[in-house]
Order: structure tokens, then sequence, then C-alpha cells
């Protein structure tokens, strides 16, 4: 709401820039509050999404999410560095051992060279896709 | 006939004709696996698209559209695991019907239904989208507005029991499409000092990102089931049973016919999509039935009810798409999203402004039905080999090809941080059961609402015009009865108030604006209307007094 009222007012148009966002916003805030008091009067089994005893146990249930979450931000940041190319090729590996498991690494190594080449081949060759390069590796 | 000549040559290019090929496989493929929507896979063709001409992109598009309503019948006529919510039904009395030694001929039914499905709703497609987008030239700044609202209330009442969550999606959706710059005036807006924000999200990015990457990620969230493939199973010694199956088909016509008609109708309602119809068209069949003693347990009928319904969905839900401008459901949204891509702004005059590419989803669509046929028992085999695949390897693969195909759509790296930051948004909605749908239908509707918004006030600033014009009312007043809906639904068969008058108070109600539009047709349709509302009441009172 508050960076609404940074938008600037032109002199021209009868709808200010900032009048729709505002009044969504408003909306939203209405809809959220009605929100919270239906979630006050509900039943406390219906509240439950996962387990919340302990951090660890929190961690535990949700460690596949948090995992891709993190390989994605750090493949996303190194992505000018390594490349499309170089970085999906990591990216999917290192995701494939962390939830499969160090037994089936060899498959890991196959499916990622396999996979992320020949997708980087498509869109390089096929669609005339010009995929980042990376600063570091060159491809 | 130049035009329908032009179009016909437009798809049936060697090249066009080769995409689609491969649009039907993936669709069958995508449809077939459990856990990877059709809408996904729609949404991953897209960044392909972009580099085709308009009518070849849609054409692809299409194909996997129908190809993914068709998939879904495999995993559930063989494992008993539908493959998209719109094949639920089939199941109940496909699997049956395979376990009881006869899986060719209900994959038979199944595929055939599915292509009446197809070719009736194409049908009534190429008939209905030219005189609702003849309706659709009435329509003003006002009434676009309100079609908008009412497509996003009507789309936040499927959440039944959930309306605020679906309300509260709808105007997060609304807001994500007011990042950057605005539409009628180009101010900026909520960019924060940053170009990219300024240019606003891409909102195929933000599609994709809400929708195939959340659902991604809640297929990977159970560590077990994610390393799990979908089975075990090593090969299938399946033929299907083409003659037979068209013979039953054809014994069956009422229910073909009737199920094709509820999904179409149910495609044609903004949000609702195959994942209602099916259910809808089963239990119509169900009831309908002189002797429904076999369903459950193999009847041909339940088979052919949700599947030639899913599959007519997808006529419906193109319908308001070519003639107003307005999706039907997430698959058509996605699909305007390719329109928008290629700078082609589909409303009421889309068909008078370009019937080649009008002509050419049509063809598209038919062919795409026959394609389908021809492919089923192919995939077939390679719907067992991708079962084997283990979860987190295939979610693994598709995320990665989902991040190269939102590179490629603008050569840009934040574009791939915003389907990163839309698919945490979106896991997170998932999980605490917000709809998806009408949060995507507000991403994509966002601009036009504001717009429309904009020019009616432009012309008019009289607020209320938007409650005293025919059509803005009629709007209005749908989607006020659609959020009341859920509550209506709650209350029914407990003889309260609301059960009582909902139905003669909506047919009443919906008068007034019939009345306002006049003519013969309307003006009948308005008598029609209090009279029906009237009957209900006397039924409702009359009878009990009588008691």
């Amino acid at each position: 709401m508050l960076a609404s009222f940074e938008i600037r007012e032109p002199d021209y148009g009868v709808l200010s820039p900032a009048a729709w966002p505002r009044l969504i916003i408003i909306i939203l805030g209405a809809l959220s509050v009605i929100y919270l008091l239906q979630s006050i009067g509900m039943p406390k089994q219906d509240q439950e999404v996962a387990p919340r005893k302990t951090i660890g146990e929190f961690i535990l249930y949700w460690r596949n999410v948090i995992a891709v979450f993190t390989i994605f931000g750090l493949y996303l940041s190194a992505l000018p560095y390594l490349g499309m190319l170089i970085g999906n090729i990591l990216f999917s590996f290192i995701l494939m051992t962390v939830l499969g498991g160090w037994n089936a690494v060899l498959m890991h190594l196959m499916v990622a060279f396999g996979a992320s080449g020949g997708m980087w081949l498509l869109f390089t060759y096929v669609l005339e896709v010009f995929l980042p390069r990376g600063s570091l590796t060159g491809l | 006939m130049d035009i329908f000549l032009e179009a016909l040559l437009n798809i049936i290019d060697p090249v066009t004709l080769i995409y689609m090929v491969i649009g039907v496989g993936a669709g069958l493929m995508a449809g077939s696996i459990p856990g990877f929507t059709i809408a996904m896979a729609i949404v991953l063709t897209l960044p392909f698209t972009f580099s085709m001409p308009p009518a070849q992109g849609l054409a692809t598009m299409i194909s996997v559209l129908v190809g993914g309503l068709s998939g879904g019948l495999m995993s559930g006529i063989l494992t008993g695991i539908p493959g998209t919510p719109s094949s639920v039904a089939t199941t109940f009395d496909g699997f049956p019907m395979a376990r009881n030694g006869e899986p060719g001929l209900a994959l038979g039914i199944g595929v055939w239904s599915s292509f009446c499905g197809g070719i009736i709703s194409a049908a009534l497609l190429v008939l209905f989208a030219p005189q609702l987008a003849m309706v659709g030239l009435e329509f003003q700044p006002w009434d676009f507005f309100m079609l908008v609202m009412f497509a996003l209330t009507v789309t936040a009442s499927l959440a039944g029991e959930h309306l605020v969550k679906g309300l509260i999606a709808g105007a997060a959706g609304l807001f994500i499409r007011t990042v950057g710059e605005d539409e009628a005036v180009g101010v900026g807006r909520f960019d924060f000092g940053s170009d990219y924000l300024l240019t606003g999200f891409d909102f195929i990015a933000v599609l994709i990102g809400l929708f195939a990457f959340s659902q991604l990620l809640s297929d990977l969230r159970n560590p077990v089931t994610a390393r799990n493939a979908l089975s075990d199973r090593k090969q299938v010694k399946v033929k299907i049973e083409h003659r037979r199956a068209i013979g039953i088909l054809l014994k069956n016509w009422v229910v073909v016919i009737r199920s094709a008609l509820i999904g179409m109708f149910t495609g044609i309602l903004p949000g609702a999509g195959g994942s209602i119809a099916n259910i809808l068209a089963y239990d119509q069949a169900k009831k309908a039935a002189k002797d429904d003693a076999n369903f459950g347990k193999g009847d041909p009928r339940g088979i052919i009810a949700p599947e030639t319904s899913n599959n007519a969905v997808e006529g419906g839900a193109l319908t308001p798409l070519m003639a107003l401008g307005i999706p039907g459901d997430i698959t058509a949204a996605i699909m305007l999203g390719a329109l928008l891509m290629h700078d082609i702004v589909p409303g009421p005059t889309f068909i008078k402004d370009e019937p080649a590419l009008a002509y050419s989803i049509y063809i598209a669509f038919f062919l795409a039905s026959f394609i389908m046929i021809g492919m089923q028992s192919g995939v077939l085999r390679v719907f067992v080999l991708v079962t084997r695949i283990k979860t987190y390897v295939l979610a693994t693969v598709i995320l990665a090809f989902a991040t190269i195909g939102v590179f490629a759509l603008h050569n840009s790296i934040e574009d791939i941080w915003t389907l990163f930051f839309f698919g945490i948004l979106g896991f997170v909605m998932r999980q605490f059961g917000f709809p998806l749908a009408p949060m995507i239908l507000g991403v994509v509707l966002g601009n036009i609402a504001e717009l429309n918004l904009a020019r009616a006030l432009a012309i008019d600033a009289d607020p209320m015009l938007f409650f005293v014009r025919p059509w803005s009312l009629f709007f209005a007043i749908v989607a006020v009865f659609s959020m009341i809906f859920p509550v209506y639904q709650k209350h029914r068969d407990t003889g309260s108030l609301l059960e009582r008058f909902f139905s003669p108070l909506v047919l009443f109600s919906l008068s007034l604006p019939l009345f306002m539009m006049g003519g013969f047709l309307r003006t009948t349709l308005a008598v029609a209307a209090i009279a029906m509302s009237g009957f209900i009441l006397w039924r409702r009172f009359g009878s009990k007094s009588k008691a």
C-alpha cells in the first residue's frame, strides 16, 4: 500500500495509475481479515499443514523441497559464471543425487549429461536460441 | 473459401504436421503420467511456439491439449490411477473392465469416446464461437470489466468452502499484473528502481512458476514417493479393440451426445474444466441408465461419459476465448498467452479480423483428434517405459527443461528468477489450500480489467454505469450469485431460506437485465425466467401448503 503512494501521478488520464492497484490492495486486505477471522474460528485439526513440533522435524518433513529451493537458487546465482550447459548438467546431477541418493550416481550422471546436453543442442541448433555462456567456462 | 484454404494450407504444411504429431505424442505422455497435468504440458510448450508463426504455434499447443485430454485414460484404465483430474471418473469403470480381462476394449472405448468428444466440441466451437462473438460486439468497456470480474468470482467459487481463499488468489493474480508500466498511461508502478520490474513480470514465466514449478515441488515433497516409479510393469501386451469399441459407442450414441454437451457447457463456464465435467457426465450417465447395476464394475457407459465430456471441455473453453477474449479455463488462458505473445489480442472482432487464424484453430482441433487416434497404440508402449522412470528423475529433467524454456522467451536470466519466485509462491499456496486457477486467471486478465476500467471512466466517470448497463448488470448479478453459490450448496437439503429462494432469486434477478436488453428473444427469455422462478416457488410453497 505504501509503495502505491510512490507512483507518479500524471496530468492526463481519468484513472490514476495508483487507483487500480490500491483498489486491489484494499480488497485483498478485507479478504485477508475475513480469512483470518475464519481461521480463528476453524477447528484445530484443519489448520495443520505439516508437523511443527521442532525445527528438526520441520526440516526433515520439507527436506526435499528445501533441497530443490537451495540448489535451484545456487544454480541461478552461478548461471552467469557457469553458463546454461555446464550449469544445467551440474544442477540436474546434484539435484538427482540429493533427492535419489548416491546408489544410482552413475545413472544420475548419464541422465544429467544426456538430458541437459540434448536440450542444449535442441535449443541452440534447432530452435536457434542463444543460451547464456558462462564467464568462467566459456560454454 | 479462400480463407479456409489459406488456413488449411497453414495446418497441412509438413513442418506444422510434424509439430502436431510431436505435440499429440507429448500431450498423450503428459496426460498419462499422474502428477503431470495437461496445463503443465501446455505451459511448457509455450516457449517453443515463440519462434513459430501464430497458426503453427497454436496448432502445436492444440495438439498437446488434445493429446493430454486423451492421455489420462491410459493410466486410469491400466493402473487405476488417473493421469489427470479430468479422467478420475474413467477409472470407476475403466479399471474394473481392464481387470476383468478386457483392457483392450476399455482402452478402445476410452480412445474413441475421446475422439467423439473432441470432434463434437470442435463442430460446436465452429458453430457457436462466431455467434457469441456477435453478442460480444455489443459489449462496451463497462461490460468487459464486469465480465472479467464474473470470470474471477466464478473461478473462485469453484473452490467451494474455500471461497475466500479463491477470491484472495484471484485478487493476488490481479495485483501481480499491476507491477510495471500501467496499461492506460504508461506510468511505472512497484518497480523499486529495477528495469526488469518496470517492464513487469513476464506472465508466461509467472504461469510456468505458479503451475509447473509448484506442481513439481509438490510431487517431490515426500522423499519416499519421490524415489518411486509410477509402475513396476515391465511391459503391457494390450491390443486396442477399435472395431468392438466403435460398435459399443454407436449403440450408446445418446450417452456420447449428452456427455459432449455437458463437457462443452462446463468448458464455456470460466474456471470449470475437465475435472468437473467428467464427474458430472458420469453421474448423469448413471442416473439416466435404466439398468445401472453394472456401473462401477466395468460398464462401457462409465467410460464413454467421462472420456467424451473431458475432451469436449476444450471446445467449450476455446469458445469464449475466441469470441470474447476471455479464457474458459487454465489451458485456454495459456492459449491466450500464446496469442498475446504474437501480438494478437482475441476479442469479439478476432474471428472477423483474423479469420485465417480462427479457421486454423478449428482445423487443428479436428486434425489433432485424428492424429490422437492414430498415435494412441504407439504411445501406449512408451507410456509403460515412462512409468518406470523414478519421479525425482522425471521432475528434475522437466525442471531443467522449464528453465531453458523460460530463458528462451526473452533471453533473460531475470525471467528464470521470476519462475523461481512464483514457483515458491505457488507451492506455498498449494500447501495452504489456495486454488491456483483464480490466480492464473487474475494474472492473465488483470490488464484487460484495468484497461476497460480506465476506458469506461474516460467515457463517463459515473461508476453507477457498471450496474445499470444491461450486460454489465447481467455479469454483476451472476458474479454475486456465484459467490453465494458455495454457501447455498452447504445449505442444500436443510430446508433453509437460502435453499428455498436461491434458484428463483437467480432467475428473477437475471430477467431484469434481459428485459433491459430488449428484442424478441431476450424479452422472451426474461419472461421465461420469471415464469420458471414463479413455478419453482409454487412447487416449494404451494405443494407444502396442500400437504
